[in-house]
């Protein structure tokens, strides 16, 4: 009974990460494309980007 | 280390299909043809083998003697390759590395650090923002800390084993660094102080070339203190800055971040970790010879401590005066990089504190516990998978480049990238920033703009002779008085750029991408800004560096093989 229990427990541990570890991967990638687009056309519209200014390295 | 696991054959195929799988999940995208571009990662087809490449005159050798060792390479092998197979051995060799520095009572315990440590924050942000060079350091690390136990225990053909591990770290300052600070915190026994000298020695030759690099170069040692502030580690989540570093996180950088790290339950997931490393690290000092343990955490504090400096009351002020008078102190202001040797020992910790927990428990319960710290990494961070979640995609540089390098290369001089700017957003590289290209694509010296662009916050860069053009711009002046014989124009890029600047040069190509112009009074000497002597203490120091790695691969050769 005790065996079964452990079993379960840590079945269903692993399960979870393993569901976890897959959805958050596929659910990075299926939205990768369509984000950056959305996130590049934004940028544009709202003209955040000054063409005189120098590219940004980075923001904190 | 009576109850450290003798591994087998099959052990060893295990650790090496499941680093094999990891390098293919985080690299897959580069199954493309293309170069990934991103920030401070750029590949060229064949990058040309030149003096301000090897030695930067005008700046801060950060990546010395990398260029080099890229610039050879690339003479046989084209860019793309080399790009895959240093990025496929970062992540591999890292993997194996874990797995086998180790001192582990189980084959799984191997697998859970391989996995831990090839899936870290500090490698996504490191990847992401396009450092690999530095990454090859992280790769040798435990490689260097086996290495290094093995010269301290006084193995037969441990020396040359740590030289080979040491010399790939030493392609960057920071991994040179790196590489010399976990020696001398590991190596050193009293029995042996020869061999300890020799190693520490050894490997301190190994950081030569940039050091030599620094000493010709006319950029001087300071940076610009506003770096440390731009640079400081950055909190991800609730748990700020330290809480960030904990995890073996905190980037400075926003867009280097894996999204998954703004999560509220990392902290909480780290915390967890910081338990099991607590319930690991006794069994890592059982496990180690004598101070082995009690060495590895003090590497590993030393890498916190100085990470941390920039956000820690007072640390930051001492670091910006540091900055500014000390020469070569500009390392530090990006400190989280320090933090490789707390990553590899919070990872061997961690699995060896899953093994702890896993002993005398029933066998499904410990293998639960055993694929539940497998998965977990790649559970709470999985946005590294598949190229950072597409951030690391291969594009093709337009038809313009050729043609312009072509042109150039029929009469080299010096060349000024237009507009005024470090970094560029290209549209055939769609959402990506990348490091302007230009310097590693073109055959002759090219001027960029060197000033860095932290959200609003302006970073100094350390080059006189840009200080110089950009002055003779600011008054009005047209480039041509500058004295650079070509101007290539980037298209589609932001940055500074006044039409007035280009008055008396003859455009010689005009494409979509690049405009290329001549200018009709540059001298007819290109400038030479390296002086002689400097160029032999540079070809000194990478002189040594080929011997120290030659004379430790005569030695690994000769060796007979070892249990371990």
């Amino acid at each position: 009974m005790r065996r079964m229990l452990t079993l379960l427990v840590s079945g269903l541990i692993a399960a979870v990460l393993g569901i976890l570890a897959l959805a958050g991967m596929s659910s990075a990638v299926t939205t990768t494309d369509a984000d950056a687009k959305k996130a590049i056309e934004q940028v544009l519209k709202s003209g955040k980007q000054d063409p005189t200014k120098p590219q940004v390295y980075g923001t904190r | 280390m009576a109850d450290v696991q003798r591994w087998t054959t099959r052990d060893r195929v295990i650790l090496h299909l499941v680093a094999a799988a990891v390098t293919a999940l985080v690299l897959a995208p580069l199954a493309a043809p293309g170069y990934v571009l991103l920030y401070d990662m750029v590949f060229v087809p064949r990058q040309p083998l030149r003096w301000e490449l090897v030695a930067p005159a005008y700046s801060l050798p950060r990546a010395v003697p990398l260029d080099t060792v890229v610039s050879l390479v690339t003479q046989l092998l084209p860019g793309w390759l080399v790009q895959r197979l240093a990025l496929a051995g970062v992540i591999f060799l890292a993997a194996v590395g874990a797995g086998r520095v180790v001192p582990a009572g189980r084959p799984s315990t191997r697998l859970v650090a391989a996995i831990g440590y090839a899936w870290t924050p500090y490698l996504a942000e490191r990847l992401l923002i396009g450092q690999w060079g530095l990454l090859v350091a992280y790769a040798a690390l435990p490689w260097i800390v086996r290495a290094a136990l093995s010269v301290r225990s006084g193995r037969a053909g441990a020396l040359p084993r740590l030289l080979l591990a040491a010399a790939p770290a030493a392609i960057t300052p920071t991994g040179g660094l790196l590489a010399v600070a976990a020696v001398v915190a590991l190596v050193p026994a009293r029995a042996r102080p020869r061999s300890a000298a020799m190693a520490v020695c050894a490997v301190a030759a190994l950081n030569g070339p940039w050091l030599a690099a620094t000493l010709v170069s006319a950029a001087g040692g300071a940076s610009d203190p506003a770096g440390v502030a731009a640079f400081a580690a950055r909190g991800e989540n609730w748990s700020g800055p330290l809480g960030a570093l904990a995890a073996t996180g905190g980037v400075w950088s926003a867009e280097a971040t894996p999204a998954s790290r703004s999560s509220p339950v990392i902290p909480l997931v780290t915390l967890g970790l910081l338990l099991l490393a607590g319930l690991g690290f006794s069994r890592l000092r059982g496990r180690l010879p004598a101070g082995g343990g009690d060495r590895l955490a003090l590497l590993a504090a030393g890498g916190f401590g100085l990470s941390a400096l920039g956000v820690l009351p007072g640390g930051d002020s001492g670091l910006r005066w540091m900055v500014e008078q000390v020469p070569g102190a500009g390392l530090l202001r990006d400190g989280q990089k320090f933090l490789a040797p707390y990553a590899l020992v919070l990872v061997i910790c961690v699995a060896l504190g899953v093994e702890r927990l896993a002993t005398g428990k029933a066998s499904a319960m410990a293998g639960g516990l055993t694929v539940g710290a497998m998965l977990l990494p790649i559970a709470v961070m999985p946005d590294l998978a598949l190229g950072g979640a597409g951030r690391l995609r291969p594009v093709s540089y337009p038809s313009d480049w050729h043609r312009v390098a072509e042109q150039v290369a029929e009469d080299p001089g010096e060349v000024l990238s237009l507009p005024l700017s470090a970094y560029r957003a290209y549209p055939w590289n769609p959402g990506r920033v990348v490091l302007d290209p230009l310097p590693r694509y073109l055959a002759t010296d090219v001027l960029t703009d060197d000033t860095l662009y932290v959200g609003d916050l302006s970073v100094a860069g350390e080059n006189p002779r840009m200080r110089e053009v950009r002055r003779l711009l600011a008054q009005g002046r047209p480039v041509a008085v500058t004295g650079v014989r070509w101007v290539v124009i980037q298209h589609h890029t932001p940055g500074e750029l006044d039409s007035s600047w280009l008055t008396g040069l003859q455009a010689v190509h005009q494409g979509p991408s690049l405009t290329l112009y001549r200018n009709p009074v540059a001298p007819p000497d290109p400038n030479l800004p390296s002086s002689w002597w400097g160029r032999w203490v540079m070809v000194a120091a990478l002189a040594v560096d080929a011997v120290v790695v030659l004379i430790a691969a005569a030695g690994t050769l000769r060796r007979r093989p070892t249990a371990w």
